[in-house]
């Protein structure tokens, strides 16, 4: 007859039976990845944030942009974009932004040095810049041009194109100057 | 008349989903007899299944609309035109607010539909919570189609022709791009379901997990896909030579693909030891809701614009939705707390477990520097009362060192083992990997390469790349050996016997090899603008490029297209003629710069013209890049892609575990 003494020859068994004293040893070392996660967000933190601002808020309290680095949001006013090929490696992008298209007399100037023209930059499009206020200009980081992207599903108004019934504006293209100007119906 | 018909099916589809709820409710809550609860269910299983059909009768519908051009409804006057082609006709199902939420809702229900086909009869006592769990959701999507965004809304008078898609969005990356977060969100719904109903119900075993394994892995696939394809539209379409810009829409798909990965990484130690049932319940929670969380980022509009908040319709349902499930599902987690407890614990540093454990850190690392970046202006407002934003920069110092440390664990991971290793057993195993990875990056920093930040990432992506390439070398070469296969033979066979393993490792490959290549394309991209006049030369790396001239002509529809013709020479010889070019969509005034390449293993060599003079003798003002390694990104996603068909793909093994497992418990249930 076979020997049926169950002697545990297992060595997972023993690793499985040592103490419970591990917990303390995970907690701290989590502990530690939690508190190195908070500092390389703060050290991130550090130079990397700009005060996000609209037009009309700038204008409630313009001491606060001040030698800071801002993000500025408005809606592009069509006739004032203009963009200027100074020469072989400077160029120089200007537009003016404002809060609501239909009262336009807040606004500010954004200026884009070296920048391409984004094909997003049109009339009442919403306009997101990062740069800093000098002399009433806000002059544009590099790369710190953004146009709302489609994917965020903007609601079209019936303003911005199309042939809606009730009567909107819509582009014309004259060929002769190869130029794209807005028609009101 | 037809529009009448997909809303009314969009109703009935509603008022099901109110059944299936109630129904489920009843369910759990109610005490029927047995045959009651199994009339009960049958007719809960159905219900569910029947909204498919229904929701895709109303998508049927908008498309038919889309293609008669029927500018009597709201949404095809919004994204179609008479002229727009009819492959875009079908697309624009997507390609806005409204309609894209009713297709969201298709993809829902047909996942909803195959799963209450494929698992009812492995869990017939769990199903009808997972069923009344994934109709909350649906019911959820219905309500913003019908309440909110309704598609079929109609326009009176009728307008002659539409706005048309947007051009940005007419590109075959744009196109699919969409299709495929949502396949991804919605395939992520089911574990989350499986996850509430087990408990909700108290039915507390892993063998959820086995079930919805594939669920999981088709879901993070998808959003995986999703994101590239969102990325290779950026580089192609946006002109700005970039991929990725840490944009809150792009970090509301990024968050649920980083909770995902976690999950998937972890129910591995579930499965193999029975241990983080709670910390999986929790990740399995944390995708869903940062997946509905994502999908109320981007279509309320409350980050890149928070005054917008109390104006959109849509962001204040998605917040009390959102609100609603976490209570819920965190509720439910915090009840069963102590019923998930395992009773294993993790037993070293040096082991398997506590290599994923960690690797789970990390990833919600990135993820939290993620949802706290997105998130920056509300909190800065809430402690500041200034609303503040956080710049590129600021994800690249947070982020890259956690990458760093997720790529070191991707390479070490596969070295340890259950319960423990020992010190000097990992220590062999990684010697000539580090030794390797480290004389590699010596050599890079003899030959010129200076940049701190990309030296370590260089290192730790070879250490971890030979690591996951000898995986599979010494397992094919123990083949070759014993059996004489040759090798590809003996690769085949290893990697067939163990697809779940060898798969992972492909994913694992694909990602080293975006690694290389976000460290070429974003520490070494080069870019210059210039204007050149007609057979004028510039240069940037080893390239040179000269201006030949501008042709302009009518493209099709409304296009007038206008294309440089540039020749490129690499290291003085032509390689390619480049036509980078402006299209205008002269209907609606929109311009598109689209930008001409010559693409290598190596580098991108990637033109824009962003400026035409015409009157000046021909000028053309060009933007440059030069993005080495770029090209990598886009092979490691194949793998990766590749590496999850070959993790999911079905094993005749595990069919047969699961149909025991059922057979089983059928037998226990009976007796």
């Amino acid at each position: 007859m076979a020997d049926v003494s169950w002697t545990n020859t297992n060595p997972k068994a023993d690793i499985l039976a040592q103490p419970q004293t591990n917990r303390l040893k995970f907690a701290i070392a989590g502990i530690f990845l939690f508190v190195a996660i908070g500092a390389l967000l703060v050290n991130a933190l550090q130079g990397t944030t700009q005060l996000f601002t609209t037009v009309g808020e700038y204008y409630a309290a313009p001491e606060k942009a001040v030698g800071r680095d801002m993000r500025i949001s408005g809606y592009v006013l069509g006739d004032s974009i203009s963009y200027t090929q100074i020469d072989a490696t400077s160029s120089r992008l200007e537009f003016d932004i404002v809060d609501d298209v239909n009262y336009p007399d807040q606004r500010i100037r954004i200026i884009a040095l070296n920048e391409p023209k984004p094909d997003l930059l049109q009339h009442q499009a919403q306009a997101i810049v990062e740069g800093r206020m000098e002399d009433g200009q806000f002059f544009a980081n590099e790369g710190g041009l953004f146009l709302k992207c489609p994917t965020r599903y903007e609601e079209l108004s019936t303003e911005t194109g199309g042939t809606h019934p009730d009567g909107a504006t819509k582009g014309a293209y004259d060929a002769e100057t190869h130029q794209y100007t807005e028609v009101t119906d | 008349m037809l529009a009448d018909l997909g809303y009314a099916a969009l109703v009935i589809s509603f008022v099901t989903a109110i059944y299936a709820v109630v129904t489920s409710t009843y369910l759990l809550l109610g005490q029927p007899s047995p045959k009651a609860r199994q009339m009960w269910a049958n007719s809960l299983r159905n219900s569910t299944r029947i909204i498919f059909p229904l929701v895709f009768l109303s998508c049927a519908i908008i498309v038919v609309s889309l293609l008669r051009s029927d500018f009597s409804l709201d949404y095809v006057w919004r994204v179609s035109s008479i002229e727009m082609p009819t492959y875009l006709k079908i697309t624009a199902l997507w390609g806005g607010q409204a309609g894209s939420l009713l297709f969201w809702n298709l993809l829902l229900a047909a996942f909803i539909a195959a799963a209450m086909s494929r698992d009812w009869r492995d869990r017939p006592e769990l199903m009808p919570y997972v069923a009344g769990t994934l109709a909350i959701t649906q019911l959820f999507f219905l309500y913003i189609s019908l309440g909110v965004e309704n598609p079929f809304a109609r326009l009176d008078p009728v307008p002659l022709d539409g706005n048309g898609l947007n051009p940005l969005l007419r590109h075959p990356g744009m196109i699919i791009h969409p299709p495929m977060l949502y396949l991804g969100f919605t395939g992520l719904v089911i574990p989350f379901s499986f996850a509430l109903a087990v408990l909700l119900s108290g039915q507390i075993d892993d063998s959820w997990l086995r079930l919805t394994r594939r669920w999981t892995l088709v879901g993070w696939l998808f959003l995986t896909v999703g994101l590239i394809l969102g990325g290779r539209w950026a580089y192609d379409v946006l002109g700005w030579g970039g991929y990725w810009a840490w944009d809150p829409v792009e970090n509301a798909s990024f968050m649920p693909w980083l909770a995902a990965t976690a999950f998937l990484h972890s129910v591995i130690i579930q499965e193999k030891r029975g241990m983080f049932r709670q910390w999986n319940m929790f990740l399995i929670i944390l995708t869903y809701l940062l997946m509905i969380y994502g999908t109320f980022i981007v279509r309320s509009g409350v980050i890149s614009s928070v005054h917008a908040f109390a104006q959109s319709g849509i962001g204040p349902r998605f917040f009390i939705f959102l609100t609603l499930m976490s209570i819920i599902s965190f509720g439910a987690l915090f009840y069963r707390w102590n019923d998930l407890a395992s009773a294993n614990q993790l037993n070293s540093f040096f082991s398997r477990e506590a290599a994923f454990l960690t690797n789970n850190f990390v990833i919600l690392g990135i993820l939290f520097v993620t949802f706290f970046g997105t998130n920056y202006p509300i909190i800065s407002e809430l402690i500041t009362g200034e609303q503040a934003t956080v710049a590129q920069p600021f994800y690249e110092r947070a982020t890259g060192p956690l990458f760093a440390i997720l790529i070191f664990l991707m390479g070490i991971a596969p070295l340890t083992m259950y319960y423990k290793t020992s010190i000097q057993r990992l220590g062999r195993a990684i010697a000539w990997p580090l030794l390797s990875a480290t004389i590699i990056t010596i050599v890079l920093f003899g030959a010129g390469m200076r940049q701190w930040a990309a030296l370590i990432g260089v290192w730790v992506t070879t250490f971890s790349l030979i690591i996951t390439l000898a995986e599979f070398w010494v397992a094919s070469r123990a083949r070759m050996r014993t059996k004489g296969e040759s090798f590809f033979t003996a690769l085949n066979t290893t990697i067939s016997r163990n697809r779940r393993r060898y798969g992972g490792y492909a994913i694992h490959l694909g990602v080293l090899l975006i690694a290389f290549g976000v460290i070429g394309s974003r520490i070494y991209q080069e870019t210059t603008q210039i204007r050149l006049f007609e057979g004028e030369s510039t240069s940037l790396g080893r390239y040179e490029m000269t201006f030949k001239g501008v042709e302009r002509y009518a493209g099709p529809d409304d296009l007038l297209i206008t294309e440089a013709t540039v020749d490129v020479f690499d290291r003085g010889e032509l390689v390619k003629t480049i036509y980078p070019r402006t299209e205008l969509y002269t209907r609606t005034g929109q311009p598109m710069t689209i930008p001409d390449l010559r693409t290598t293993i190596s580098e991108d060599f990637y033109v824009l013209m962003v400026y035409w003079e015409e009157t000046t003798a021909n000028a053309a003002t060009f933007r440059i890049y030069l993005n080495p390694l770029i090209n990598w990104v886009w092979f490691g996603s194949i793998l990766m892609t590749i590496g999850t068909f070959i993790a999911g793909w079905p094993d005749p093994r595990e069919s047969r575990v699961v149909a025991a497992t059922a057979t089983r418990r059928r037998v226990t249930v009976t007796a």
